[in-house]
């Protein structure tokens, strides 16, 4: 959206790569109840790449995430104020279809959460509420999901056996499918590999990577190996306001702010 | 330690005392006339084929009455309303109803279903009045019933059937409520797709231990129900039941009542063992996946 003014003026990244915002957070506050968890956060998502959210706990970082999916609408005490636009529109508008907004943007969550149901109906629940396809279509709907989460060569034979039969990180790369699955834009991740040991969270990372592609991507994640490694750009929030916000490789090696130099070389947080 | 273990064996000697009671008194007369025979004037031979049959009927009614009445009252207050006022009103209101005894039940119902008697006329529109008259007219209460048996137990179902849908819905984690949501799922259809389906061993248990209940309940029946000596399935007239044929065999005078009286006792007693049983089975499954 070229036309709409940029909150951050970045238009090629350090690299001269093209950048196109595809979501822009614009003054953004939040309230849970009367307690205000969020001030005026401006943060630019960009297009096929991975931005991620980093912050001591209780900074508001997961807050930001779900206002991104409207997931806090499910709550009759949450608000934000201010504006995110998606390709152009604002999604805190009211009136604005949720289910809709949804389809667009996924959403993996800290604890894998399969649905009670077959491996195969896992990834079939979602393609169902949008399309109606024929069973051939669907099951190379479904492997294509699967492999594009690295998980068809473990549950090819068992895809009719329980989502809840696999192991945490099989299960988190089920939840990444099933959200593939429903083609949206933009995928957020809520700490996705906090419940992980150390390789399932390596192949989500490298899943990542792919994912990237296609997809505009925020990871949330307080381990900041993690964010250096695998995002593009980096919003650092403190006390649910937005410190800094630049390409990963510039707030990790050269922060403009003290705090987030203190945060980032581990010395709090 | 040990008072506890005291305590813990004379609760399970009283159960096995009943059960090897029931078992001594009643295998010897369990036949297949039991199943296959009317209930019998003293001094005959007969079985309990109206009774069972009446338990049963009323039994499946109240439970298709009060089971869809008690599940999307539950799924009320745990999906939609779990904040709200009516929510805690309800819950309240459920708990009183869960602990009544189910004679008040009884009662009740024999105060709206059975001691009335209204006459009803409903007017059949001009272009019809040839095919069926000009009006219909018939008459509800006034007398007891199977269908006043079977709203009785039904009331009976309702909080027992809340308060499990309304617990195990709760233990459904809100996390994967979010994750449908997610993924654009109308919230009906979280419900139903995936809130029903994590607890749906649960409810059916809550279910099942229900049909337990009032399989066994006499009090609410001999003020709506009634009994019936004859072989009869028709709900707007007064219907047989186990339980009301235990109690009134096994008060009489006659050997054979009382051998007959013993047989449904344990019949029941059975049933219920297995419901209880299969329930079990369920809530295991529940917990292993």
């Amino acid at each position: 959206m070229s036309e709409v003014a940029v909150a951050i003026p970045l238009t090629t990244d350090s690299k001269g790569l093209p950048l196109a915002e595809r979501v822009s957070i614009r003054n953004v506050s939040f309230h849970y109840g009367d307690v205000r968890a969020l001030r005026d956060i401006n943060v630019a998502l960009y297009d096929r790449r991975i931005t991620a959210f980093i912050g001591p706990s209780g900074c508001g970082k997961s807050t930001l995430l779900r206002v991104l999916n409207r997931m806090y609408s499910l709550y009759p005490n949450q608000r934000a104020e201010g504006e995110v636009l998606l390709d152009g529109e604002n999604i805190l508008a009211p009136g604005l279809d949720l289910n809709l907004l949804r389809s667009r943007v996924g959403m993996v969550f800290q604890k894998p959460t399969p649905f009670p149901l077959s491996i195969y109906d896992n990834i079939a629940f979602g393609i169902g509420l949008y399309e109606r396809l024929r069973k051939s279509e669907l099951d190379a709907r479904v492997e294509s999901c699967l492999r594009q989460a690295a998980l068809w060569d473990e549950v090819k034979d068992k895809l009719g056996a329980s989502g809840l039969s696999l192991s945490g990180g099989q299960q988190q790369r089920l939840c990444l499918a099933r959200t593939v699955a429903i083609k949206p834009e933009v995928i957020l991740l809520d700490e996705p590999c906090s419940a992980l040991d150390p390789v399932s969270t390596a192949r989500i990372e490298d899943l990542l990577f792919e994912l990237k592609e296609r997809y505009t991507i925020v990871i949330v994640t307080h381990n900041m190996q993690q964010a250096a490694r695998v995002s593009d750009f980096t919003a650092f929030l403190l006390l649910g306001e937005l410190v800094e916000f630049g390409e990963t490789t510039e707030v990790f090696t050269r922060p403009k702010e003290k705090q987030t130099e203190a945060y980032v070389t581990g010395r709090f947080g | 330690m040990s008072l506890c273990a005291g305590a813990a064996g004379l609760g399970l000697g009283c159960l096995l005392v009943i059960l090897g009671t029931l078992l001594w008194h009643g295998v010897g007369g369990l036949s297949l006339g039991v199943f296959t025979k009317m209930t019998p004037p003293p001094g005959d031979s007969g079985g309990l084929l109206n009774a069972i049959a009446g338990s049963l009927i009323m039994t499946a009614l109240g439970v298709a009455i009060g089971a869809p009445v008690g599940i999307f009252a539950g799924t009320y207050m745990a999906e939609y309303g779990r904040k709200s006022k009516l929510t805690a009103v309800v819950r309240f209101i459920n708990d009183i109803l869960l602990s009544a005894p189910s004679i008040v039940v009884g009662l009740f119902v024999y105060t709206i279903m059975v001691a009335p008697r209204v006459r009803v006329s409903i007017p059949i529109p001009q272009q019809l009045v040839s095919a069926l008259g000009s009006k219909i007219e018939f008459t509800l209460g006034g007398h007891f019933s199977g269908l006043a048996g079977a709203v009785a137990l039904a009331v009976i179902v309702i909080p027992i059937v809340v308060r499990t849908t309304e617990d195990m819905l709760l233990l459904v984690p809100q996390e994967l409520r979010e994750a449908a949501a997610a993924l654009g799922t109308p919230r009906w259809l979280v419900i139903r797709r995936v809130s029903y389906r994590a607890a749906r061993a649960g409810i059916i248990t809550g279910v099942l231990l229900a049909v337990a209940r009032i399989s066994g309940e006499t009090a609410p029946l001999l003020f709506t129900a009634l009994n019936n000596q004859f072989w009869s399935v028709k709900l707007n007239a007064p219907i047989a039941s186990l339980p009301a044929v235990i109690f009134q065999y096994a008060l009489s005078p006659y050997d054979d009542w009382q051998r007959l009286a013993w047989v449904g006792a344990l019949i029941i007693t059975l049933a219920v063992l297995a419901l209880s049983i299969s329930a079990r089975a369920l809530s295991v499954q529940r917990k292993a996946q």
